[in-house]
């Protein structure tokens, strides 16, 4: 079942969107938010049940996208790491993988490490076929 | 006699034979016949090694039995003792190290997905039928791989490669990581890692490892190859290199080129296929058949 079909996993962005643009705290960090604050700006643009923030919010902490944080009564939220950092990780994984001999077959790279004379035997390969 | 056939084999199927599988570069023209060779070598050296402890462990347990003498039977039945507890300790390195490797695979790719789902900036109404694994994340090094997992696999592109490769190439690449997702090339290299782990000493298992994990890539492209052709998926190959790759090494040609040799390969294989199958069948039934065979017969008489 894709997210994307079920909607949860447009939800968890739209959730993610307003937690990193939050305003920042001193430190230049994103800032927390309550369960509260996120419904109101997602609410803003569609009709959404508090509940369902609470459940989004939940399953992004369980995923360790968001740190969670008791104030009070309540928790509040705010993301792991910035959308920029995250994306570093998505990527970092994979360049990983494709540098170490250690293949742990977590990732499968389309390509590997090429050297200079790979290159070369590349364009003499195409150079022969076109 | 057993005893020493079953380590034998073992030893040889663990050190020489992979050794030497790894120095055959012309095993890749037959990709999937050699990945069957390569499992069964594997399988057969693990069934000898724990084959062998237990018929010494019978042999010392029988030899104990059927002898009156005092110094004798506590002598072999230490012996017995010691076979079993070297057979359960190889069989519980297998059983850590697998457990081992698995979670941590699980742990990062679920991570990885989570991350992708969340990142994915494909425009969803684009590709529609069959495309809803495709993932693209932002980022400036052509970069695509795939996540493994029933009903929850990805193929993930960068937006560099996403938007750098032309249609076709780019239907060449999914294709290839599709292929490797079809085929579960992931459990192959899981259980080459497993092996790895849990006998890192023996150094065959790295060659193994490594040579596991190029045949897996021919056999993506060659189910690259049979959707489009054999340049469409060099160009591919050549687009996905554009950017600087990381950690480059300079020198002679590594997996690249040994995947482009075999791409460029018409060759007729059919013959050397066939004669892999038939060794793959023959490491694993010959054992069988000339060594347990008798020792079991041997022990009901």
């Amino acid at each position: 079942m894709s997210p994307r079909r079920t909607g949860l996993g447009e939800l968890e962005r739209a959730v993610m969107e307003a937690l990193w643009d939050a305003p920042t705290d001193t430190s230049g960090a994103a800032g927390w938010m309550t369960v509260r604050e996120v419904h109101g700006v997602l609410s803003a643009k569609r009709e959404i049940a508090y509940t369902t923030v609470m459940t989004v919010l939940d399953r992004l902490t369980r995923k360790d996208l968001v740190r969670r944080e008791r104030e009070g009564r309540a928790y509040r939220y705010r993301p792991a790491d910035d959308r920029g950092a995250m994306t570093a990780e998505a990527m970092r994984g994979a360049l990983d993988q494709v540098a170490s001999s250690d293949r742990t077959a977590a990732l499968v790279a389309f390509v590997g490490e090429a050297s200079d004379a790979d290159r070369a035997a590349l364009r003499e390969a195409l150079a022969r076929l076109e | 006699m057993t005893t020493l056939l079953l380590a034998l084999l073992a030893v040889a199927l663990a050190g020489p034979v992979p050794w030497l599988l790894a120095r055959t570069p012309a095993l890749r023209f037959t990709p999937r016949a050699a990945m069957v060779l390569w499992q069964s070598v594997a399988l057969a050296a693990v069934l000898a090694a724990l084959g062998a402890g237990l018929a010494l462990a019978t042999t010392g347990l029988l030899a104990g039995k059927g002898n009156g003498d005092g110094k004798e039977w506590a002598g072999w039945y230490v012996v017995a003792g010691l076979a079993l507890l070297l057979t359960l300790v190889v069989l519980g390195r297998l059983l850590l190290s697998a457990h081992l490797v698995g979670s941590r695979l699980r742990a990062l790719r679920r991570r990885h997905r989570d991350l992708v789902d969340l990142l994915d900036e494909h425009p969803s109404d684009e590709w529609a039928g069959g495309r809803r694994s495709l993932r693209v994340v932002p980022g400036e090094v052509p970069m695509a791989y795939c996540l493994p997992g029933v009903g929850r696999a990805r193929v993930v592109l960068s937006d560099a490669a996403y938007r750098g490769l032309g249609e076709r190439e780019r239907g060449a690449v999914l294709a290839h990581e599709r292929a490797h997702l079809r085929a579960r090339h992931d459990l192959v290299l899981e259980a080459f890692t497993t092996l790895r782990r849990a006998f890192p000493a023996v150094v065959s298992s790295q060659g193994a490892l490594a040579e596991v994990g190029l045949l897996v890539e021919v056999l993506a492209d060659r189910a690259a190859r049979a959707n489009y052709d054999t340049a469409c998926v060099l160009r591919a190959l050549e687009g996905m290199l554009d950017a600087p790759v990381p950690h480059a090494t300079l020198g002679a040609g590594g997996e690249l080129s040994a995947r482009i040799e075999v791409l460029l390969d018409e060759r007729d294989r059919r013959p050397q296929a066939v004669l892999l199958y038939a060794v793959s069948a023959a490491v694993l039934l010959l054992p069988t058949v000339l060594v347990v065979l008798p020792w079991l017969t041997s022990l009901r008489g």
